[in-house]
């Protein structure tokens, strides 16, 4: 099963302890995409407009990402930051890929990132970017587990370019295919 | 025979030394942990009162049964202080899973009247074994992922 969300959709979820209790919600997602996955979430405080947290939440602390929820085992999951990994307190400047060119190695650009695609679960593996086509419209595709990164452009394998999907549910189906044809799994 | 929270809400307390009633019975504050009825809250707002379960005499049909007036206390900390004011009110409350997923609201929950055991929780037409419950609070009923639907 390949439930899958963007990184947008995350954005605002409820953060819950096990004990059915909600201590924040999700500002932001903190992302590296070298290693292809969430390393931790930003807070705000519940409730609207009541203004950032500054505590964060390491991925590693999560006990599910869920389609309704964030669930973790209960508040002392969230820390400062300077109790936080480093890779979480202090993420590169140069880790938001949104708005990045997408290029295969064959050299053929595929579009510029809108936003992250992310396998839904006890992880948070992000599989694909969602993007902003060349030729216009929306359009998802499938990552693999790691990738060259600069400021400013991702280089995909040009398989890519043969698995560029519509929506998540037609990225999900993908994923699989495609890294099996890279020889992932 | 099981009792359901919607059955025992507005139930008269008792007091079984000078058979006055004390109050109704406004909410019902569960244990997580052990997925029971910790206590009996007695009225609303400002005036509301808390019978441990174990200084029940008895959970009947038509009266909850206390020895006398002393059982009844006032909320002890916030937890028991949110209870009184109806915030962690079971039903009505989302059923969420442990893996962040939304199953529905809770319509109903039935118990042990001799133990306060919680039994069954009734979610969008399911009846849940309460042995999935893993806690309860503030936003949401938490159950285990066993209680994932597939798609």
């Amino acid at each position: 099963m390949h439930l899958l969300m963007t990184a947008s959709q995350i954005n605002g979820l409820p953060v819950v302890t096990l004990g059915g209790d909600d201590v924040a919600e999700v500002r932001d997602v903190i992302y590296s995409p070298e290693a292809g996955r969430l390393v931790g979430l930003t807070l705000n405080k519940r409730g609207f407009l009541s203004g950032r947290r500054r505590e964060l939440l390491p991925a590693s602390s999560v006990h599910a990402l869920g389609r309704d929820a964030v669930m973790v085992a209960d508040a002392s999951c969230l820390v400062l930051p300077e109790d936080a990994p480093e890779e979480v307190a202090h993420p590169g400047t140069d880790r938001n890929v949104v708005g990045d060119d997408v290029l295969t190695e064959g050299g053929v650009s595929l579009g510029t990132v809108r936003d992250l695609a992310l396998l839904v679960g006890s992880t948070g593996e992000v599989v694909g970017y969602q993007i902003d086509k060349v030729g216009g419209g929306e359009g998802y595709i499938p990552l693999p587990a790691q990738l060259a990164v600069s400021g400013s452009t991702l280089v995909v394998p040009d398989t890519t370019e043969e698995f560029v999907r519509d929506d998540l549910v037609g990225l999900g189906a993908a994923v699989e295919e495609f890294r099996s044809r890279l020889g992932m799994r | 025979m099981s009792e359901s929270f919607r059955q025992a809400n507005g139930r008269k307390v008792v007091s079984r030394a000078s058979a006055q009633e004390l109050g109704t019975v406004s909410h019902l504050l569960i244990d997580g942990p052990y997925r029971s009825v910790a206590a009996v809250v007695v009225g609303r707002g400002r005036r509301a009162r808390l019978v441990d379960w174990a200084a029940l005499s008895g959970f009947g049909p038509d009266a909850v049964m206390v020895a006398d007036e002393g059982a009844l206390r006032t909320p002890a900390d916030a937890r028991e202080q949110a209870a009184a004011d109806g915030k962690l009110e079971l039903v009505g409350r989302r059923a969420l899973t442990e893996l962040g997923n939304e199953l529905g609201i809770i319509d109903d929950v039935t118990f042990n009247p001799r133990t306060g055991a919680l039994e069954t929780l009734r979610v969008a037409d399911r009846d849940i074994d309460a042995a999935a419950l893993l806690g309860s609070g503030s936003f949401a009923a938490v159950l285990d992922k066993s209680q994932e639907s597939l798609p």
